[in-house]
C-alpha cells in the first residue's frame, strides 16, 4: 500500500484500461484530501499481499435476515419443553416495551436430530444441511447489542450499529483486493425487497467507492440504468458515445492539468462494455441440469434462494473475494411452527448444495461460508390477540451462527447459551470479535487494516477486538 | 438477568462498575520525582499497573468510603489485597491464578467480571502485566509520575490544558503540543501582510490576496490569471445559488464591467431567492435533515419540512450567524410565541431516531442525548463529542466529564410537535388537493379492511352456530377460536397486514396538513413510547416530575451510572472552565428552563474560540471547495491544520465585526483576486511539486458539481424548473425499478413510491424533494449525495462508472434532452441555429466552427436514423406486483398494489411526443448534459 503520485495513478488506470472489466463499477478517481495518511492505490482492486497466512481467499456470507431462533435451529433447548407456557420473569431492570407484560416460556415446536459423526444438533427441517454436519463450526457463544432490525443489521454487517461505516466486505476488499479484475470485488445478492436498513447494509462508508458492495438485483435490471431507455439502440448509442468522446477530448486540451477528466471519459467506456457482459455473467443456464436440481433451481421454495448459492458459487469460483445474500422473513414472533419451517426449508438444500459442490470442486478449504443473522430470538414471549404467541422475540444476548470451510474448526459446536437460551454463557464474545476472527480467517489483521478518517484510524472491530480462537481448526 | 441459574448467585465481591479507559501513555514521557532508589517492580508498577488502575478500576473502586462500589477499595496496597465485601482476600500475592482478583479480570468467573463492561475489558497484555505484577509480589509505590520537563519538541514547550477535569489525575494532567490545541486558543486578530502584494493602492488592494500572496510566496509559487469573464459568472452563480446562470443574468453581466459591476453583481445574487435555498443545502448536510425518521420506523416527520424552510428564510435574511445558533439551539427559550423561533429547534430533532416494541426506552433517550451532543458539537464546535463518551477523549483535552455535562444541558428537552399557524409565507398551496387524495386512500383501505372484518365475522358466527353457541360471551375463555383473523387465508392475513400497514401510514400522512412545528419542550421525562406522528405538550401532571439527572456513563453504558454531573461547556476552550474560574458566559444553570440558551450564547460569543472560525471555515470551503481547516468537522488534533492559520483568524474577527454577516463574508471572499484567478496554473510543472493538492491557491480550484446542482441546473436549463419555494417534500421521478421497489417500515412495506402527476409539482429545486433516510434517489446517490444519517463536512467527488449509468442511460438525462431540444427547435429557424443554443444552453458558450462542424454531422446522421425508427410509446405502469416473505408463513408472498396516482399523470416531453429532427438534437443535449465541462466548474 504505497502511496503514489496522481499522475501514477492515471498512468496505472489507463494501462488497465485494456481489461474490459465488470469493476468499472468501481473504477473511480477519489480527489484526495489534504494530508490524507491513506493509500492511494495504483490499481484499487489489484490483489494485495494479507497481512497474515490466510486460511481462506474468500467468503460467502448468509445473512439471515430478520433474527433465527438459534432455540429452533441449532441449540434446541430440552429444559423449555416442561417450562412450556409457565410464566417467565425477567430480572432486567431495563426491559423493552415489549417485554414488559406477562411472559411465557415458549417450547421449540420442532424434533431436533444430532448428525454426522460430529452429532451437531440441527433442526429435523434441516435434512440436506444434515449431510453435511460434519463441515460446519456452529458458534452459540455470540451477543448482539442492538434488539431492532436495522441497527442490528448495521452492527453485524459494518460493526457500527447506526450505519455509515464500512461493510465486512469492503473492508475486505480493502485490504486484499480481488482476484479477477473483470468481476466486482464484493457482490451483494439480495431479495427483492432489500433488508432494513437498505444498501447501507453493504456501503463503502468512509472507505473510497471501489469498495462498495454490488447489488445484483434480483427483479428487473440488475443493475440499475444498466440499459437505456428503449428506444435506444446501441448504434446511436455507440455514435452518441464517439461525439462525447470528441467534445471531452477538445475540453481536455483547453485544460490539460485538470487529471479528473480522463478518468471520468474512461467510465463512460466502461460503462458501455459492461452492458454487453453482465447478462452473461448471471446466466446459469451452462450449469448443468443436475447442479440446477441439486441447489433447488425451479422448485418454488428454493429457487430464489437457491439460484443465488449457484451465482455465489460461481462468483467466488471466478475469483470474487466477498458475497454476500440475504434470505429475508425470520422475524417470527408468532407462527414459529409454520413460519420457522418454511424458512429453514427455503435455505436448507441451496446451503447444502453451495458446501457440496464447493468441496466437490476442492474450493471449500479456501473459501469461507458464514451463516447468520442479525441476533438470536427469546426462550418466551407475550401475549398477542389474548392468547400466548407461539413465536419469538428479539434477542440479542444469545444466538447461533455457524460457518464452514476456510480453517475452522468443523464439526465442532463451539460456546453455549444457559439452559433456556436466554444468554450466552460459554466463550462469549461480542460482534467485534466475530469481525476481527473473519478477518484473521482471511489473513487480515484488525489492527492493521485502518482507515483515518474523522480523526482517527477506524477499524472493523470499531474500538479493536480479539480473535476467537476456538472457532480456528 | 441470569434465569435459572444452575448454581446459587454467590454474594459478589465486586458490584458492577468500573473506571474509565484513557489514553495509555508510554512511560518514556515520564520521569520519577525522585530519581534513585526506584527498584524495577516499583518501576513496573508506576509505568504499567498504576495507570491501568487508574483507568479501569478507581472510576468506582478509588473514591470516599460511602461511594465505594462493592466496599472495595483500591486506593492503596492493604485495601487491593483485602479484597471487599465478600470478606475474602482479593489477592493471594505471588499467586496471580488462585486470586480472586486475577478470576474478575480475566473473567474467568461469570459471577464476577471485571471491569464488567465487554468494551472496558482488560486486554491481553494488560491482564500479562497484572499476572506479572502479583506474582512478583504486587509491589506498590507511591511516588509521583511527572511530566518530563526535558519533553520539549521542535514547536516548544508543551502545554498543560486547563479543564472541568479527566477520569484520572494521569489525564488531567497531561500536556499537549501547542499546534494539536491552536483552536482553544483565542482567536487573534492579525495583521494584514499588505507586503506580500505589488499593488499599493488601498483601494485596490484585498486583505485576502495579501494573506494567500504571502504563502504563496514562501512556497515560490505564483498566482494564476484573472478568470476570463464567462467562467466567473458560472462559478459565481452556482457558488451561490446552486444553479447556472439565467440568460438574463449573463446579459446583464455582460453589458457591465469593472470591479464595481463585479461586486455589484455578487450583490444581485445575494439578493435573489435562490441563495437562501443553496445555503439551505449545504447547511442540511451538516445537521441531516430528513422528512422521514430512518431505522425501522422511517415514517414521515410530516412537518419537518417548516425547519427546512426556516433555513431558506434565515439565510436570504441573512441572519446573523450568532443569532441562528441561538434561535436552533434554543429558540423555545428565546420566544415560544415566535413561530420561527419553534421552527429553528428542528435542529435538536433532526437526526434519525427509532424506537419499537423491543427497543428499551432508557436506551432510545440516552440515544437521542449522545446524538445531539454529537451534533452540537460537530455542527457549531467542530468537535465530535463522542469520541469522549466512553472515556477522556484520547488526543484532545475533552474530558468526559465535558461529554456529560454538555448532554446534562439537553436533559430537560423533550420532543413535541407544538401547534403553531401556518403563517403567510410558508407555503401551503397544495395542500388541499393532497389531502383529498390521502382521505381517498385512507378510505379506500378501511374499506378493504372492512370485507376482512366481515369475513372473520362470519366464520366466527358459522363457529358459534356449529358449536352450538349464541354468542361468544357464552363461550369460556380458553375454548374461544384464536379470533384475530379468524376465517382468512394465509394471504388475506398478509394482505390485511399490508393494509393496516397503509392505514397507519396514510393517517400519519394527514398531520402533514396539520400545523405543528416539529419542535421540544423542557420538562421532566414525558415517557413517550410510540413513534406517533404527532406528540403533543403534555398536561401539568406530567410535567411536575424531577428532571432528568445526568451521571457520567462509564463505558458509555445506560446502565452503568458514576458520577452525577450539572451542565456545562468545554471546558478546554480559552476562558470556558467554570471549574476553575465561575463567570456569567461559561456557567450554564442547573434549572428546567434555560440551559439551553445559556448553552448557545456560549457558543455563539465572540469569545468562544471555535465559533467564528468554523462557520467561516466553511464559507471558504464553499468558494473554495476544500476549507482553511480541511476538516470542517474537526478541529481537533487529528483534524488537519489550517494552511492559512492568520487568514483563518483574520476573517473570523472580520466576520464578528461585520455583525456576523455570511452575506458580507461572501462578499469579501469573491471580491479577492484569489477567487477571481483562473483555474490554469500559470506554472504547472512548479504548482505539481510544490503544491500538487492546490493548498496555497496558487489557481483556482476546479470542482465537480454536486448531485442536486446536477438535478436543478438540467431543469433549470429546459426551462421545466419550477422555481416555487417551500412547503412539504414534493415527490419527484426517480427511478421507476426504484421507486416500485418493496420499502420495509416496521415489519411491513410502505406504500410504493408514486411521483407526483404533474411536471410542475415534481420539477421542483432538490432541496424540496421529499427526503427519506431509506430510500434515497438514486441518482443522486451515485453522484456522492451523503446520507442522513451523520453529519457530511463535505462532498466526496468520486467518478464511478453508475454514474455514467445514471446520466447516460437514465430516464431523467434522457426526458431533459427531449425537452431542452424541443424548446430550442421552437426557438429557433435553423438546425446550425439550434446547434448553437444547445451548446449556449448547456455550456454557456457557442461551439467551435470545428465542434459546429462534427455536431452538424452527428445530428443530421441521427435525424435520419430517427426517421426511419420512430419511437413506440411507453405508458407509466397502473399497478405494480410486489413481492416480500410473509413473517408469518416463511413464504413468498405477492400482491398487486394500484397507482392511484399513474392514473391521471402529466408525462414530461417523451421522444414519441416530438418529430425526428427533435429527437436528433436531443441526442445532442444528451451527449453535452453528460460532457465533462457541463458537469465540472472551473
Amino acid at each position: 500500500m504505497h502511496r503514489l503520485q496522481r499522475r501514477d495513478f492515471l498512468y496505472g488506470m489507463s494501462a488497465s484500461l485494456g481489461t474490459v472489466a465488470l469493476n468499472a463499477l468501481l473504477q473511480a478517481e477519489e480527489k484526495s484530501t489534504q494530508n490524507s495518511p491513506n493509500p492511494v492505490f495504483e490499481k484499487p482492486l489489484a490483489p494485495r499481499d494479507p497481512h497474515l497466512k490466510p486460511r481462506a481467499k474468500a467468503c460467502i456470507f448468509l445473512f439471515m435476515e430478520g433474527g433465527p431462533s438459534h432455540i429452533d435451529t441449532f441449540d434446541p433447548k430440552p429444559a423449555l419443553e416442561k417450562l412450556h407456557l409457565k410464566e417467565f420473569v425477567r430480572e432486567d431492570k431495563q426491559v423493552s416495551a415489549m417485554a414488559s407484560g406477562k411472559r411465557y416460556y415458549i417450547k421449540s415446536p420442532f424434533k431436533h436430530r444430532q448428525a454426522g459423526e460430529s452429532g451437531i444438533s440441527l433442526c429435523e427441517h434441516f435434512s440436506h444441511l444434515s449431510e453435511v454436519a460434519d463441515d460446519l463450526c456452529v458458534y452459540h457463544g455470540l451477543q448482539a447489542e442492538s434488539i431492532n432490525h436495522p441497527t442490528a443489521c448495521y452492527h453485524m454487517n459494518t460493526g457500527n450499529r447506526f450505519g455509515g461505516d464500512p461493510a465486512v466486505g469492503s473492508w475486505m476488499t480493502y485490504g486484499l483486493g480481488t482476484e479477477n479484475q473483470n468481476l466486482p470485488a464484493f457482490i451483494v445478492l439480495p431479495e427483492v425487497a432489500y433488508p432494513q436498513g437498505g444498501s447501507a447494509n453493504w456501503s463503502n462508508g468512509f472507505l473510497p467507492a471501489y469498495f462498495q458492495g454490488t447489488a445484483l438485483r434480483s427483479k428487473g435490471s440488475p443493475i440499475l440504468d444498466l440499459n437505456p431507455p428503449a428506444h435506444v439502440t446501441r448504434e446511436t448509442q455507440r455514435k452518441n458515445l464517439d461525439l462525447l468522446a470528441k467534445l471531452n477530448q477538445a475540453d481536455m486540451q483547453r485544460h490539460p492539468h485538470e487529471d479528473l477528466l480522463a478518468a471520468r471519459m474512461e467510465s463512460y467506456e466502461l460503462a458501455f462494455r459492461m452492458q454487453a457482459q453482465v447478462p452473461d455473467i448471471i446466466n446459469l443456464d451452462k450449469e448443468t441440469q443436475q447442479t440446477q436440481e441439486m441447489y433447488g433451481l425451479g422448485q418454488p421454495e428454493t429457487d430464489s434462494f437457491g439460484r443465488r448459492c449457484l451465482l455465489a458459487r460461481k462468483l467466488v469460483e471466478e475469483g470474487v473475494r466477498f458475497v454476500q445474500i440475504y434470505a429475508a422473513g425470520w422475524d417470527s414472533h408468532d407462527y414459529l411452527d409454520r413460519s420457522h419451517k418454511a424458512r429453514m426449508q427455503a435455505v436448507d438444500k441451496p446451503i447444502a448444495a453451495l458446501l457440496k459442490d464447493l468441496k466437490g470442486r476442492g474450493l471449500l478449504d479456501e473459501t469461507l461460508v458464514v451463516w447468520t443473522g442479525e441476533f438470536g430470538r427469546s426462550p418466551d414471549n407475550g401475549i398477542r390477540s389474548g392468547r400466548q404467541a407461539a413465536g419469538r422475540d428479539h434477542n440479542a444476548k444469545g444466538m447461533s451462527l455457524w460457518m464452514a470451510g476456510g480453517g475452522v474448526k468443523a464439526g465442532h459446536r463451539i460456546g453455549a447459551t444457559d439452559e433456556i437460551g436466554d444468554h450466552a454463557v460459554e466463550v462469549v464474545n461480542p460482534i467485534r470479535n466475530l469481525h476481527v476472527t473473519l478477518e484473521h480467517i482471511m489473513g487480515l489483521d484488525d489492527n492493521q487494516l485502518t482507515y483515518f478518517h474523522e480523526g482517527r484510524f477506524k477499524v472493523l472491530s470499531q474500538t479493536g477486538g480479539a480473535v476467537i480462537k476456538e472457532l480456528l481448526g | 438477568m441470569r434465569v435459572l441459574s444452575s448454581q446459587p448467585v454467590r454474594k459478589l465481591s465486586l458490584l458492577i462498575c468500573f473506571g474509565m479507559i484513557i489514553a495509555i501513555q508510554s512511560g518514556s514521557g515520564f520521569l520519577f520525582s525522585e530519581e534513585t532508589k526506584i527498584s524495577p517492580m516499583e518501576q513496573f508498577f508506576l509505568q504499567k499497573i498504576r495507570p491501568l488502575l487508574e483507568q479501569k478500576c478507581l472510576g468506582c473502586h478509588g473514591k470516599t468510603p460511602d461511594d465505594i462500589k462493592g466496599e472495595y477499595i483500591m486506593l492503596n496496597r492493604e485495601a487491593l489485597i483485602k479484597g471487599g465485601e465478600s470478606g475474602e482476600p482479593s489477592i493471594i500475592v505471588g499467586k496471580p491464578e488462585q486470586s480472586p482478583f486475577w478470576n474478575a479480570v480475566t473473567w474467568k468467573d461469570e459471577n464476577i467480571q471485571m471491569p464488567p463492561q465487554e468494551r472496558n475489558r482488560l486486554n491481553a497484555a494488560e491482564i500479562a502485566d497484572l499476572k506479572q505484577w502479583i506474582a512478583d509480589g504486587a509491589v506498590w509505590s507511591d511516588q509521583k509520575l511527572v511530566p518530563s520537563e526535558t519533553k520539549g519538541t521542535a514547536s516548544g514547550t508543551e502545554l498543560a490544558m486547563s479543564t472541568s477535569g479527566g477520569q484520572s489525575p494521569t489525564w488531567t494532567g497531561r500536556t499537549y503540543q501547542p499546534e494539536d490545541i491552536w483552536a482553544y486558543q483565542s482567536i487573534q486578530r492579525p495583521a494584514v501582510p499588505w507586503k506580500a502584494l505589488t499593488v499599493k493602492q488601498s483601494g485596490e488592494r484585498h486583505p485576502i490576496d495579501a494573506f494567500i500572496q504571502q504563502k504563496l510566496q514562501q512556497k515560490q509559487l505564483v498566482s494564476s490569471k484573472p478568470a476570463d469573464r464567462k467562467t466567473l459568472l458560472r462559478r459565481a452563480t452556482y457558488d451561490l445559488t446552486g444553479l447556472p446562470p439565467t440568460a438574463k443574468q449573463v446579459t446583464e453581466f455582460f453589458t457591465s464591467d469593472g470591479d464595481a459591476a463585479w461586486s455589484s453583481f455578487i450583490k444581485r445574487l445575494l439578493q435573489t431567492p435562490q441563495y437562501g435555498e443553496q445555503m439551505a443545502q449545504t447547511w442540511i448536510d451538516v445537521v441531516r435533515y430528513a422528512d422521514t425518521s430512518g431505522f425501522a420506523n422511517d415514517y414521515e416527520r410530516p412537518n419537518a419540512w417548516r425547519y427546512r424552510d426556516y433555513l431558506v428564510r434565515s439565510f436570504n435574511a441573512d441572519k446573523p450567524y450568532d443569532r441562528f445558533i441561538i434561535e436552533q439551539l434554543a429558540g423555545d427559550e428565546l420566544d415560544s410565541e415566535d413561530p420561527e423561533m419553534l421552527f429553528a429547534t428542528g435542529f435538536l430533532r433532526s437526526g434519525p431516531w427509532e424506537h419499537t416494541g423491543m427497543s428499551v426506552a432508557a436506551i432510545t433517550r440516552q440515544l437521542f442525548l449522545d446524538d445531539i451532543t454529537q451534533s452540537v458539537g460537530v455542527s457549531f464546535l467542530a468537535h465530535s463529542f463522542r469520541c469522549a463518551k466512553c472515556h477522556d477523549h484520547k488526543f484532545d483535552p475533552v474530558p468526559t466529564r465535558d461529554y456529560y455535562r454538555i448532554q446534562a444541558v439537553f436533559a430537560p428537552v423533550q420532543f413535541a410537535d407544538r401547534k403553531v399557524a401556518y403563517q403567510s409565507h410558508e407555503n401551503i398551496s397544495g395542500f388541499a388537493e393532497m389531502k383529498v387524495r390521502t382521505e381517498r386512500l385512507i378510505e379506500e383501505s378501511r374499506a378493504e379492511q372492512e370485507r376482512f372484518k366481515q369475513k372473520t365475522n362470519a366464520a366466527i358466527a358459522a363457529w358459534l352456530k356449529k358449536e352450538g353457541f349464541k354468542n361468544l360471551k357464552q363461550v369460556a375463555a380458553d375454548k374461544r377460536p384464536p379470533l384475530r383473523w379468524f376465517g382468512l387465508t394465509e394471504h388475506e392475513k398478509s394482505l390485511l397486514k399490508i393494509n393496516n400497514k397503509r392505514i397507519d401510514y396514510f393517517e400519519r400522512e394527514l398531520k402533514r396538513y396539520e400545523p405543528y412545528a416539529f419542535s421540544v419542550y423542557n420538562g421532566p421525562p414525558n415517557n413517550y413510547r410510540s413513534t406517533k406522528a404527532v406528540n403533543l405538550i403534555p398536561g401539568p401532571k406530567k410535567k411536575q416530575r424531577e428532571i432528568q439527572q445526568t451521571f457520567i456513563l462509564a463505558g458509555g453504558a445506560v446502565t452503568a451510572p458514576t458520577e452525577k454531573v450539572t451542565p456545562g461547556v468545554l471546558s478546554a476552550v480559552a476562558g470556558s472552565n467554570n471549574v476553575e474560574e465561575p463567570n456569567a458566559w461559561n456557567t450554564i444553570p442547573n434549572s428546567q428552563e434555560g440551559r439551553r440558551l445559556a448553552l448557545a450564547r456560549w457558543i455563539a460569543s465572540s469569545n468562544n474560540t471555535l465559533t467564528a472560525r468554523v462557520i467561516v471555515n466553511r464559507i471558504w470551503q464553499i468558494h473554495f471547495g476544500t476549507g482553511l481547516v480541511a476538516t470542517p468537522n474537526n478541529f481537533g488534533q487529528k483534524g488537519a491544520k489550517p494552511s492559512h492559520p492568520e487568514l483563518l483568524d483574520w476573517l473570523a474577527t472580520w466576520f464578528m465585526d461585520h455583525g456576523w454577516s455570511i452575506k458580507k463574508l461572501h462578499h469579501l471572499i469573491m471580491t479577492s483576486n484569489t477567487y477571481q484567478q483562473s483555474s490554469h496554473p500559470a506554472n504547472q510543472e512548479q504548482t505539481q511539486t510544490q503544491d500538487p493538492n492546490n493548498q496555497f491557491l496558487s489557481h483556482y480550484p476546479t470542482r465537480r458539481m454536486t448531485a442536486e446542482q446536477i438535478r436543478d441546473s438540467l431543469l433549470l436549463i429546459t426551462n421545466e424548473l419550477n422555481p416555487e419555494m417551500g412547503g412539504p417534500g414534493v415527490f419527484p421521478e426517480i427511478n421507476w425499478e426504484v421507486a416500485l421497489q418493496p420499502r420495509h417500515i416496521m415489519g411491513s412495506v410502505a406504500p410504493a413510491y408514486q411521483p407526483m402527476p404533474r411536471p410542475e409539482q415534481r420539477n421542483r429545486r432538490t432541496l424540496y424533494a421529499f427526503r427519506y433516510r431509506t430510500l434515497s434517489d438514486p441518482m443522486l446517490e451515485v453522484f456522492n449525495r451523503p446520507g442522513s444519517e451523520s453529519s457530511c463536512e463535505r462532498r466526496d467527488e468520486t467518478t464511478v462508472t453508475p454514474q455514467a449509468f445514471a446520466l447516460f442511460n437514465g430516464q431523467f438525462t434522457h426526458d431533459r434532452a427531449v425537452a431542452l431540444a424541443h424548446k430550442i427547435k421552437q426557438e429557433t429557424a435553423s438546425t446550425p441555429e439550434a446547434i448553437k443554443q444547445i451548446f449556449q444552453a448547456v455550456v454557456l458558450r457557442t461551439p467551435e466552427p470545428a465542434e459546429l462542424t462534427v455536431t452538424l454531422k452527428h445530428v443530421a446522421d441521427m435525424q435520419s436514423y430517427h426517421q426511419a425508427h420512430p419511437p413506440q410509446k411507453v405508458s407509466l405502469p397502473r399497478e405494480v406486483k410486489r413481492e416480500m416473505i410473509e413473517e408469518l408463513t416463511g413464504e413468498s408472498f405477492t400482491w398487486t398494489e394500484k397507482l392511484d396516482l399513474t392514473d391521471n399523470y402529466i408525462q414530461d416531453l417523451k421522444p414519441w411526443d416530438v418529430d425526428a429532427e427533435t429527437r436528433a438534437l436531443a441526442e445532442l443535449c444528451l451527449v453535452l448534459m453528460n460532457s465533462n465541462e457541463f458537469v465540472y466548474l472551473r
